[in-house]
C-alpha cells in the first residue's frame, strides 16, 4: 500500500510540476485614447507599455509569468471607453492601465469594479476618482490638489511674504487658487489679494494696477498660459518688477511666444517634469530605446506614468503568490514602498493615490527656456 | 390590422419571429459582456433614430439637432437623481416631459422653415444646448466636467447593473417603442404626417393643419429622445456635454437616411450598420472609418432611398393597390 501511495504521490508531482514552474501568463490591459483628440498621448502610452512588456518577457517574465498586453482604444470618449472596458474584461485581463482623461476614467471605474479588475489611472488627476473608496483603483499621476500643496510650499520656500492670488474662474483654476489660499495662511504668507480675471481679454493692466496698490511681492496665477503670457508682458510694460508663479497649465512654450523672452524671464511655474527632464539613468536608457524603436520622443509626462503603472504591476506580479486583482491591490496598497519609477519614487496610500511629490518647480531663463529648479 | 395580417406571407414572418426570439436569448447563450455592450449601444442609437424617424422620416423635416433633446432628457434625470435623490425610473416621465416642452418652445417659431433652412437652425439648437451645458447653466449641469454618480435603475426591487440587465431594458423598450410607433404610423396622425411630407400644399389645401402636425411630430420625437436620455444616463452613470455634440446628431441623421427613412426596420438596420459595424471592425483600427465612409458613399450613389425604404401604404380596395 505504501508503495502505491508513494507512486500516486510521485505521479501527482510529475503531473503538477510543469504547472508550478511554467506559471500562467498574466494579461494586462492598456486602455488608452489611441484615436481621437488625445491620440498622441494614447499611442505613446501603448508604445511605452508594449516596449516595457517586451523587455520583461525577454528576461523570463515577471516571477515566471509571461506578460500579455491587450490594447483597448477608448477614443477619448466615455461611450467608446465603456465598450473598451467591457472588451478588455471579456478578454480576461486581471489589471488595466489607463486612461488619460479623468471623465473617461470615471466612466469605466464602475465597470472594472463590478468585475473585480484592478485599474491604474495614468493621466486622470480629478480628485473625486479616488474619493469613492474603490479598493482596486490606483493612479500613478498626482491629484489636482497636490499641485496646490506644492505651489504653496514653494511660495513659502522662495521667501515670499505677501501674495496676490489671481485665477480665471474656470473650475481648474478656481480650485487650485482655493487650495493654495487655504495652505499659504499656515506657512506665514499673507494673502493681500484674491480675485479672478476674464480669460481671453487683451488688456490686464487695470487688474495689475489694482493688484499693485496692495503691494504684494509675488503674484500667484492659477490659470492658463495665454493669460499668464499677457500678464507677464503687461507687467513688464508697466515697469513693475514683481515675481510671478503659475501652475502646470502654463507649462507651454507658447507662454514665452506671447510674453517675449525679456518679460518671461524669471517666471516660476509648478509642473510635473517633462520626459526630457527625467535625467536618471533608468529613464535615460529607456528613452534612448524608445527613440531607437519609434523614432520619436514621448510627448508628455503622462504617458511615462503609464510606464510607471506597468512597472508597479510587474513588481506586484513578482511578489504575490497567486495573481489576482485582490492580491495585486493588497501588495500595491501595503508592500510597495519607494519603488523607483520613471517619474520618481512611487507608493500608494489607502485611497490608491500616489504618495510623494511629482510636481517640480520650473523657472524661465533669459532665452525663454524652462529650467528645472533645484 | 386583422385583414392585413392574413395577407402576410407566413413563410417570411416565421423566420423573422424566430430571429427576434433568438436575439432576445443572446445573453442566455453566453454572449460576452463586450458583445452585449455593443448591442446595448446599437439599441440606444436605434431608439434615438426611431424617435428621429417620426420627425425626419414621417414628417420629412430635416432635423439635425436631435442630440439636444437627448441631452435635455439625460440631464433632467441626472439632476433629479444626483441632486434630489429621485429613483431613476421615476425621472423618466419628467425627462420626456422636459425634452418635449423644450422641443415645443424651440420648434414653435421655426416650424414653418423648409428643408435646409430648418436643418441649419436645428444644428444651431444642438450647439446652443451643448454650450449652455458647458457653461453650467443655472448652476445645475456641472459645467464641462458634467454630472457624476448617477444611480442605477431599480425595476420591481431588482437593481440593473450588468450589461445583460441593460440589454433587456434597452431592447425591451425598443420593442415597445416600435409597437407604439407602428400604431402611430397607421393612425390618422401618421397618415397626416406622410401627406405633409409628400405635398404640404395639398395637405394644407384639404384642411390638414400642417404646422400643428409638424409641431406634434417634433414633440413626440423629443419626448422619446428624453426617455432614452434617462436610460443612457443611468447606464453610463456619468454624463458630460461632449456626449451630446453635433456629431451625435449627424450619426442619428445618417442612421435614418441610410436605413430608409420612414421604415422602422430600415432604421433598425441602419443602427446596426452605423453603430455596430465600426465596433465589430475595430481590428482595422484607424482605417475602419475610411472604409465606413467609402461604404456610405457607394450606398448613397446606388441606393439613395436607403437600404429598406418604406413599402408605401396598401389598402384593401378590390383588385387595386393605391400608393399614397
Amino acid at each position: 500500500m505504501k508503495f502505491i501511495a508513494a507512486m500516486v504521490m510521485m505521479l501527482g508531482l510529475i503531473l503538477t510540476a510543469p504547472l508550478a514552474w511554467a506559471a500562467d501568463p498574466v494579461k494586462i490591459g492598456v486602455m488608452a485614447p489611441v484615436t481621437g483628440q488625445w491620440a498622441s498621448e494614447g499611442q505613446d502610452m501603448v508604445n511605452i507599455v508594449k516596449l516595457l512588456a517586451e523587455e520583461v518577457n525577454k528576461n523570463g517574465g515577471a516571477g515566471g509569468h509571461m506578460i500579455e498586453i491587450e490594447v483597448g482604444d477608448d477614443g477619448g470618449d466615455p461611450k467608446v471607453a465603456s465598450l473598451a472596458a467591457q472588451r478588455l474584461i471579456s478578454s480576461g485581463v486581471v489589471a488595466v492601465i489607463g486612461t488619460y482623461g479623468s471623465a473617461i476614467t470615471e466612466a469605466t471605474q464602475d465597470i472594472y469594479a463590478d468585475d473585480d479588475i484592478l485599474q491604474i489611472g495614468t493621466g486622470s488627476t480629478s480628485i473625486r476618482l479616488t474619493e469613492k473608496g474603490l479598493p482596486l483603483f490606483f493612479r500613478t499621476c498626482p491629484r489636482d490638489d497636490d499641485q496646490g500643496k506644492v505651489m504653496a510650499r514653494e511660495v513659502a520656500a522662495l521667501g515670499f511674504k505677501k501674495a496676490a492670488i489671481l485665477h480665471d474662474n474656470s473650475s481648474y483654476a478656481k480650485g487650485l487658487a482655493d487650495e493654495v489660499r487655504g495652505i499659504i495662511k499656515d506657512s506665514g504668507v499673507e494673502e493681500v489679494f484674491f480675485d479672478a480675471l476674464t480669460p481671453g481679454d487683451r488688456d490686464y493692466t487695470t487688474t495689475l494696477t489694482k493688484i499693485k496698490t496692495k503691494n504684494p511681492d509675488v503674484i500667484i496665477f492659477t490659470g492658463y498660459y495665454p493669460e499668464a503670457g499677457m500678464i507677464l508682458r503687461q507687467k513688464k510694460e508697466m515697469g513693475w518688477d514683481v515675481a510671478m508663479i503659475g501652475g502646470d497649465a502654463t507649462n507651454n512654450s507658447a507662454l514665452v511666444d506671447i510674453a517675449g523672452n525679456a518679460s518671461a524671464e524669471g517666471y516660476y511655474f509648478i509642473s510635473p517634469p517633462g520626459p526630457s527632464d527625467l535625467t536618471d539613468p533608468m529613464s535615460q536608457a529607456f528613452l534612448a530605446e524608445f527613440r531607437s524603436r519609434y523614432n520619436t520622443e514621448p510627448s508628455s509626462v503622462w504617458s511615462m506614468m503609464a510606464g510607471d503603472a506597468f512597472k508597479v504591476l510587474v513588481a506586484a506580479v513578482e511578489n504575490v503568490d497567486k495573481v489576482s486583482a485582490e492580491s495585486l491591490a493588497e501588495y500595491l496598497h501595503n508592500d510597495l514602498k519607494d519603488f523607483v519609477g520613471f517619474t520618481g519614487p512611487i507608493a500608494f496610500n489607502a485611497k490608491g493615490d500616489r504618495v510623494g511629490d511629482v510636481y517640480r518647480l520650473y523657472q524661465v531663463d533669459g532665452e525663454g527656456r524652462f529650467v528645472l529648479g533645484q | 390590422m386583422a385583414a392585413k395580417i392574413k395577407d402576410i406571407n407566413f413563410l417570411i414572418r416565421i423566420p423573422l419571429t424566430l430571429a427576434v426570439i433568438a436575439f432576445f436569448c443572446l445573453p442566455l447563450m453566453g454572449l460576452d459582456p463586450y458583445g452585449l455592450g455593443v448591442l446595448n449601444q446599437v439599441g440606444l442609437y436605434a431608439l434615438l433614430a426611431l424617435s428621429l424617424n417620426i420627425i425626419l422620416g414621417h414628417a420629412g423635416m430635416f432635423h439635425m439637432g436631435h442630440a439636444a433633446f437627448f441631452a435635455v432628457g439625460a440631464y433632467t434625470t441626472a439632476i433629479l437623481n444626483t441632486g434630489y435623490g429621485w429613483p431613476i425610473l421615476a425621472t423618466m416621465p419628467l425627462a420626456g416631459l422636459a425634452a418635449g416642452l423644450f422641443a415645443l418652445a424651440v420648434a414653435a417659431p421655426i416650424i414653418h422653415l423648409r428643408g435646409d433652412y430648418l436643418l441649419v437652425v436645428t444644428i444651431g439648437i444642438v450647439e446652443i444646448v451643448r454650450i449652455a451645458l458647458v457653461n453650467d447653466i443655472f448652476g445645475l449641469t456641472g459645467g464641462a466636467n458634467g454630472l457624476v454618480g448617477i444611480g442605477r435603475p431599480v425595476l420591481f426591487g431588482f437593481k440593473l447593473t450588468r450589461p445583460h440587465h441593460f440589454f433587456y431594458l434597452i431592447w425591451g423598450f425598443t420593442a415597445l417603442s416600435m409597437l407604439l410607433f407602428h400604431w402611430l404610423e397607421h393612425s390618422r396622425f401618421g397618415r397626416a404626417l406622410n401627406f405633409i411630407r409628400e405635398d404640404p400644399v395639398a395637405a394644407e389645401g384639404v384642411g390638414v393643419n400642417t404646422s400643428h402636425y409638424k409641431l406634434m411630430a417634433f414633440v413626440i420625437g423629443a419626448v422619446w429622445a428624453g426617455f432614452v436620455g434617462t436610460i443612457y444616463a443611468s447606464q453610463m452613470r456619468t454624463i458630460s456635454p461632449n456626449s451630446f455634440n453635433f456629431w451625435e446628431s449627424v450619426v442619428l441623421f445618417t442612421i435614418v437616411i441610410l436605413g430608409g427613412s420612414g421604415n422602422q426596420k430600415g432604421v433598425l438596420l441602419g443602427a446596426f450598420l452605423v453603430v455596430g459595424l465600426p465596433e465589430v471592425s475595430r481590428g482595422l483600427q484607424e482605417s475602419r472609418l475610411l472604409f465606413f465612409g467609402a461604404a456610405l458613399i457607394v450606398m448613397m450613389i446606388f441606393r439613395p432611398q436607403g437600404l429598406l425604404p418604406p413599402k408605401g401604404r396598401t389598402y384593401k380596395l378590390p383588385s387595386e393597390v393605391a400608393r399614397s
